[in-house]
């Protein structure tokens, strides 16, 4: 595989940056030439100056602030409920037979269709959230879960049966390792998918304090600027999380080979 | 590429049921089990949610009774209206997803056979992929309105990004000596790629395919239910509207079992067209 | 389909760069091989005899000296040079029939000639019966002598074998190397074999080539002047296993 992003030489750091540049330069132009509607797009500078009044009289850091603990919160729920869920049925061959095909089936109903449901379930408030978000969070988390530890080398545990492992020492010591980097990944997934379940259950459910909550804001008096604000916002505060995860993936799991 | 990797483990998560091999020594209960365990769960909610409903522990405005649901999904069925609305769906779906399909493929072979292209378009291709549809949903739905492009695009969108990462990664992984072989050969770059790097390709292209259908199926629905008035995603939007719970459910189960249909029914295409698959050993084609 | 022509190897020598350190594979290695003779190449691990192998088939081509064959240049790869590899390589979606049928791919020859050629050379290696089967469901030995039967279909004058039983157990590489001296003396083309398996390199070998590694050199070529078939109980040949072997030993001893 070609090395990691972050080894970027000259020319394909050049060659990357054209497709990003041409379509901030379209974007412009096409604002700028009411090629599309323009009610609808605003202009890079209008969001640009958005950004600053934002920053000066919103109370941008802190409708941040209140976005992030709520995708934590529903996050670690989530991803909670969804490593035992994922854990379970992949250590008890019970658990998968039973519990699978009703997952397999939950799986394809796409988590915004439970909102409905959830706003008269659990109201529109913080709790309706919060449920949202970790059920967002908790379908990538088993599922990764799950492969991870299905996928642990039968070789190992026969190594581990060999040592006379209990059942215990043969989860701490063989499996969960070896499932760690899936597990990893869906976590890294869930983060992502969180932080989108963030926004999208600020903008439907009630207004409250929040990124989604500028969208809503933007969206009603019209002011587009705002509304592409907070979509970017949204977008760089995703991007800096996912970084973030995958740092964290990387340096948790150095010893991992790569292959292929 | 972190991410490539990240994609394509997840796509081939649902593969795992097929493919596992070692279980850290859970006892062997398949004799006590028979195919119908994957029942037990969905029976057991199901006499739970009757007995509550029954015993009216919650208002039947927010838990309407199984039978009431049942009775709505017949009536649907009745009128039309669920055919109608499950046409619409799978239209847009079978749509967006061929389109998406196409796209990927096209893009994923691209990226995976020449250096330059891949340095051109991965970092907006990974900065793009990593964001799932729905943070495009806001940006194109102001673009494009809420029309049928919208849907088309969305779900081709969401379709094309498994797609191409996993036939990128199957380009990248053909063994290497198979290469040989056909150099051995004097295989032109005509015949190599058709002879040996495309049919090498397709199991990964499935793997692409199937996960590209469930994210087709899960984002058409989510456009649906925010910014359509007709298919299963608006009946859920529109039953809550009404607040008739009863139509919400039935829905949102009509949708789960289709998309379960949707999946299998690709499984079972895989099986038969590669059907020479079961051992891609060492011997064959190690690296 | 072409005479067997002298391949003629001149001062070969091969070096690899990692990280900034030469390590010298080849030095200025000589030898010449015959037509129609068959010739082992014997080793411990890492006295070069794969990387030889890789030259002479034109899957490789940096290196220093010359190799001809025939008195011309040897470029790239050639259908009139087969290969058979320790692993079968054959491609798993195509038949054991279709994956035979490759080596023909870029033949001139007519479809009659080249359906009947396939036949023949899965009847040569006993596969009769196995055409349609995928390789996946052929054993280790099977699959090894279809892939044989791929490298001789298109008739090439000279037949390269990397460690071509390597990877299979003892009474199946046992059986494949008798089926392998039989068919040199039904084809009568030169076949190279290189190997680690000292009796094998000398029960097919009408010479071995004994390398020493660090750099590659040839250490010693020994004759085998015993008329084929060969018995493999033959004292002649146990004597001149035990000398090569001995060869090998003072090399690489056991460390």
């Amino acid at each position: 595989m070609s090395a990691a992003a972050a080894s970027l030489t000259s020319p394909r750091l050049r060659r990357g940056l054209v497709v990003p540049l041409l379509a901030l330069v379209a974007w412009q132009v096409i604002t700028h030439y009411k090629l599309a509607n323009v009610h609808l797009l605003a202009s890079p500078s209008a969001v640009l100056k958005s950004f600053v009044v934002q920053v000066k009289e919103g109370e941008l850091f802190s409708q941040l602030l209140a976005s992030l603990r709520r995708d934590l919160s529903g996050f670690l729920l989530g991803a909670f409920a969804g490593l035992l869920l994922g854990s379970a049925m992949g250590v008890w061959r019970i658990a998968d037979r039973l519990f699978g095909p009703s997952f397999d089936a939950a799986k394809q109903v796409a988590v915004f269709a439970w909102i409905p449901l959830i706003s008269v379930w659990f109201g529109t408030g913080e709790s309706a959230k919060i449920v949202f978000i970790a059920l967002a969070a908790f379908y990538p988390v088993v599922v990764n879960a799950y492969q991870g530890i299905r996928g642990v080398s039968r070789e190992h545990v026969e190594v581990a049966r060999a040592f006379r492992f209990s059942r215990l020492q043969t989860f701490k010591k063989v499996v969960l390792p070896a499932a760690l980097p899936s597990i990893f990944s869906g976590l890294h997934l869930a983060l992502i998918y969180a932080w989108l379940g963030t926004l999208g259950a600020e903008y439907l459910l009630a207004p409250a304090p929040g990124i989604g909550n500028l969208m809503i804001d933007g969206r009603e008096s019209l002011a587009m600027d705002k509304v592409l604000l907070g979509v970017l916002l949204a977008g760089l505060v995703g991007f800096s999380l996912n970084a973030l995860a995958a740092r964290a993936e990387a340096y948790f799991l150095r010893w991992r080979v790569r292959n292929a | 590429m972190a991410q490539v990797d990240l994609a394509y483990k997840i796509a081939a998560a649902d593969d795992a049921v097929e493919s596992a091999p070692g279980r850290s020594g859970a006892y062997d209960y398949r004799r006590l089990l028979g195919r119908g365990v994957g029942w037990i769960v969905p029976a057991l909610t199901l006499a739970l949610w009757s007995f509550a409903s029954r015993h009216e522990w919650v208002a039947s405005q927010i838990l309407p009774a199984p039978g009431a649901v049942w009775q709505t999904l017949l009536e649907q069925i009745r009128s039309g209206d669920l055919f109608l609305n499950f046409g619409i769906s799978l239209g847009r779906v079978l749509v967006g997803f061929t389109l998406g399909c196409l796209i990927g493929v096209v893009l994923g072979v691209a990226m995976g056979l020449s250096r330059r292209v891949e340095d051109y378009l991965s970092p907006t291709f990974n900065a793009i992929s990593q964001v799932p549809v729905l943070g495009w949903l806001p940006l194109a739905m102001m673009v494009l309105g809420i029309g049928e492009s919208l849907k088309f695009v969305i779900i081709a969108h969401a379709s094309l990004v498994p797609v191409a990462i996993n036939t990128l990664k199957g380009i990248r992984s053909v063994p290497r000596n198979y290469i040989e072989v056909a150099k051995a050969f004097q295989f032109s770059r005509s015949q190599l790629l058709r002879r040996v790097v495309f049919p090498a390709t397709v199991p990964a292209i499935f793997v692409g395919l199937r996960y590209g259908l469930t994210q087709a199926w899960l984002s058409l629905v989510t456009v649906e239910l925010l910014a359509s008035s007709e298919g299963l995603g608006f009946m859920i939007v529109w039953g809550r509207q009404l607040f008739q719970l009863d139509l919400v459910l039935a829905a949102i189960i009509v949708v789960g079992v289709v998309g379960l249909l949707l999946d299998r029914g690709l499984a079972r295409l895989e099986k038969r067209l590669l059907r020479w698959q079961p051992v891609w050993d060492m011997a064959g084609g190690g690296s | 389909m072409s005479q067997s022509a002298v391949i003629d190897i001149r001062d070969v020598s091969k070096q690899y760069t990692v990280k900034n350190e030469v390590l010298p594979v080849l030095e200025r290695l000589s030898l010449t091989i015959n037509p129609g003779e068959f010739l082992s190449i014997v080793g411990a691990s890492g006295c070069g005899k794969s990387t030889l192998l890789r030259l002479l088939v034109g899957l490789d081509s940096e290196y220093q000296g010359e190799i001809q064959v025939g008195g011309q240049r040897l470029i790239g790869t050639s259908l009139d040079r087969g290969i058979v590899f320790q692993e079968h390589r054959l491609f798993p979606w195509l038949t054991i029939e279709q994956n035979v049928g490759l080596g023909l791919e870029n033949s001139p020859w007519s479809s009659d000639k080249k359906k009947q050629a396939i036949k023949e050379h899965i009847e040569l290696v006993g596969l009769t019966g196995f055409e349609t089967a995928y390789p996946h469901q052929l054993s280790g030995g099977m699959a090894q002598r279809a892939a044989i039967a791929r490298g001789l279909v298109n008739q090439p004058s000279i037949l390269l074998l990397d460690e071509p039983f390597g990877a299979l157990d003892a009474l199946t590489r046992s059986r494949l190397q008798g089926e392998l001296q039989t068919i040199w003396q039904r084809e009568k083309i030169t076949m190279i074999l290189v190997t680690h398996d000292v009796d094998e390199a000398v029960y097919l070998g009408d010479r071995v080539v004994v390398m020493q590694p660090r750099p590659g050199r040839i250490r010693k070529t020994v004759n085998i002047d015993v008329p084929h078939p060969r018995d493999r109980s033959d004292p002649t040949l146990k004597a001149l296993t035990e000398e090569v072997r001995a060869e090998i030993l003072q090399v690489s001893p056991v460390n």
